[in-house]
């Protein structure tokens, strides 16, 4: 079985690669976007995006690799869903995800925002996945990584980048941190946001937030939000101040270890979903809770 | 300019029950708008001389009160193909079945989508359709100005803010900051009952290129549910030492 794995990042690039060793290839050929990815794989394909071109428009590049394929493991980026919806569409099938787990049997994902969980596969012979961080074990990638260049293939009417800013990432990355100190709508100001930061900074850990804090209000950019639309974070403890426990966010934070909530209301739904509750003001818990450490 | 925006038709995720047995309850579920199709409707309706919304689905999709909330959102004309052929389709699916309606619904330069499904969210309807009209996408827009017969779009990806210029026609595919849906007032419900809509039944069935292996809901983590009052004695002792409990 052959499998081609696209990501845009060295790490997810790498566990894709094992995720394609457990799923039983014996040929694994990556692309990645965003540097050198070594011993991961039998082969490594160069796809060098030309200045003003779309990272999207690899997909008309790879073509011929997808077709050469079993399986097609594409990260679960804005720009990688672009590049597998494109290959499924050339294979005549549908991407399924596997934002959950990837095995055998089909791609787990979630479905209506967690409300449950759905597993699909192609029903042809090809199957595309789009795969999450975190998803796939890293430690079964290898291979010799031969190089081999891959030419662009430009499409017929192509869309041009004619400017691009780099998202200052002045936070700890929550996907990756042990401790997840997690803000929602019971933050009145944006000030008080810093007692949630010093929690994390006692804790080495990172912060997060639920939609709200994101989305309409802006103090804290998206790629923090964590629930069915942002991101899922796995952390061995996730502190919930001032989040309310609906279910569009817990989906994105149920599969951390430890669960502690901080929430004045009692009878908010997050106090029926935690390891240990406090129920009160988080602008006099969160400082406490810090200084006890 | 004209623009149609797809949008879909899926059931209150609010009403959804979870059966005994793990499996999902749809039966209390009202048909409601997509969640983020709300704010692709929103920003067609203010870029488009003619707006025109276009969906597939089953045949309960052809609800007047769901109809009417379409068209209240700024949108001259429906098409929608309803038939149970055309429901619970995957993307490939979709996105064939989508394409059929557009022949219908005549010239656009641009076919604007939401964020992603409130069911799915697997964002490839958008590239899917895009394929199979073999037109350029953009996806993740966070901010969509027209020059003429070009779009610059910016959009809003993981490490950074990307500004695309793309030739209509195109497909665009919107986050759901790039424009707030409006509330629509009695009097544009009213009126909307009034507007032109082309309902008809499949003129294909798509072939499933998904299979669904299973669906229910996740089992429920076991959880230790200690709670404490910040009033107590010993309250935060106890919070400092569940938190190094977890370390």
């Amino acid at each position: 079985m052959k499998a081609l794995v696209i990501a845009e990042h060295a790490d997810v690039a790498r566990e894709l690669a094992g995720g394609a060793r457990e799923l039983g290839a014996d040929e694994v050929s990556l692309v990645c976007f965003g540097g050198a990815v070594e011993g991961a794989s039998d082969k490594v394909l160069n796809v060098a995006v030309p200045a003003g071109a779309l990272v999207d428009d690899a997909a008309y590049a790879l073509v011929d690799a997808a077709n050469a394929a079993d399986v097609v493991l594409v990260e679960a980026t804005r720009r990688g869903k672009v590049i597998a919806g494109r290959l499924a569409a050339k294979l005549g099938t549908a991407a399924a995800g596997a934002t959950v787990e990837l095995t055998a049997e089909g791609g787990r994902g979630t479905y209506f925002g967690g409300v449950a969980e759905r597993v699909q596969k192609s029903a042809g012979d090809k199957q595309v996945y789009i795969v999450a961080a975190g998803v796939c074990d890293y430690s079964k990638a290898a291979g010799a990584g031969a190089a081999e260049d891959v030419a662009w293939v430009a499409p017929e009417r192509a869309a041009k980048v004619t400017g691009n800013v780099e998202r200052q990432k002045t936070a700890a990355d929550p996907t990756k941190a042990d401790v997840v100190v997690s803000a929602g709508r019971g933050f009145a100001a944006e000030e008080d946001l810093q007692k949630a930061r010093d929690l994390a900074e006692k804790l080495g850990g990172a912060i997060a937030c639920s939609r709200p804090l994101t989305e309409g209000v802006n103090w804290l950019p998206t790629e923090l939000y964590v629930g069915v639309s942002g991101i899922t974070v796995t952390p061995k403890l996730y502190i919930a101040a001032g989040i309310s426990g609906q279910m569009q966010h817990m989906v994105g934070a149920n599969r951390s270890a430890t669960v502690i909530a901080v929430n004045k209301d009692k009878n908010a739904p997050i106090f029926k979903q935690c390891d240990f509750g406090i129920v009160g003001d988080l602008n006099e818990i969160l400082p406490a809770l810090t200084a006890a450490l | 300019m004209r623009i149609a925006v797809a949008f879909k038709a899926v059931p209150d995720a609010q009403d959804v029950q979870v059966a005994g047995d793990r499996t999902l309850d749809f039966s209390k579920a009202k048909l409601t708008i997509s969640e983020y199709d709300k704010n692709a409707l929103e920003l067609g309706a203010q870029l488009a001389d003619e707006a025109v919304a276009i969906t597939v689905g089953g045949k309960d999709i052809d609800n007047s009160k769901l109809k009417k909330d379409v068209m209240a959102r700024g949108m001259g004309h429906l098409y929608m193909a309803a038939d149970d052929a055309l429901a619970d389709l995957d993307a490939a699916a979709t996105a064939a079945a989508l394409a059929d309606v557009l022949a219908k619904a005549g010239d656009v330069d641009a076919v604007i989508c939401g964020d992603g499904s409130a069911d799915n969210y697997l964002q490839q309807v958008d590239v899917q359709l895009a394929e199979k009209l073999g037109w350029p996408v953009v996806t993740a827009a966070c901010k969509v100005e027209v020059n003429g017969s070009t779009a610059v779009v910016t959009r809003a990806l993981e490490d950074c803010t990307e500004v695309v210029e793309v030739e209509l026609p195109a497909v665009i595919s919107v986050t759901p900051d790039v424009a707030e849906p409006r509330i629509p007032g009695m009097k544009d419900i009213l009126a909307a009952g009034k507007k032109p809509m082309d309902v008809a039944g499949a003129d294909n069935a798509p072939a499933a290129a998904l299979t669904t292996v299973e669906c229910l809901a996740p089992e429920q983590v076991a959880r230790k549910l200690e709670i404490v009052d910040a009033a107590d004695d010993g309250a935060i002792e106890k919070l400092a030492a569940a938190v190094k409990a977890a370390l």
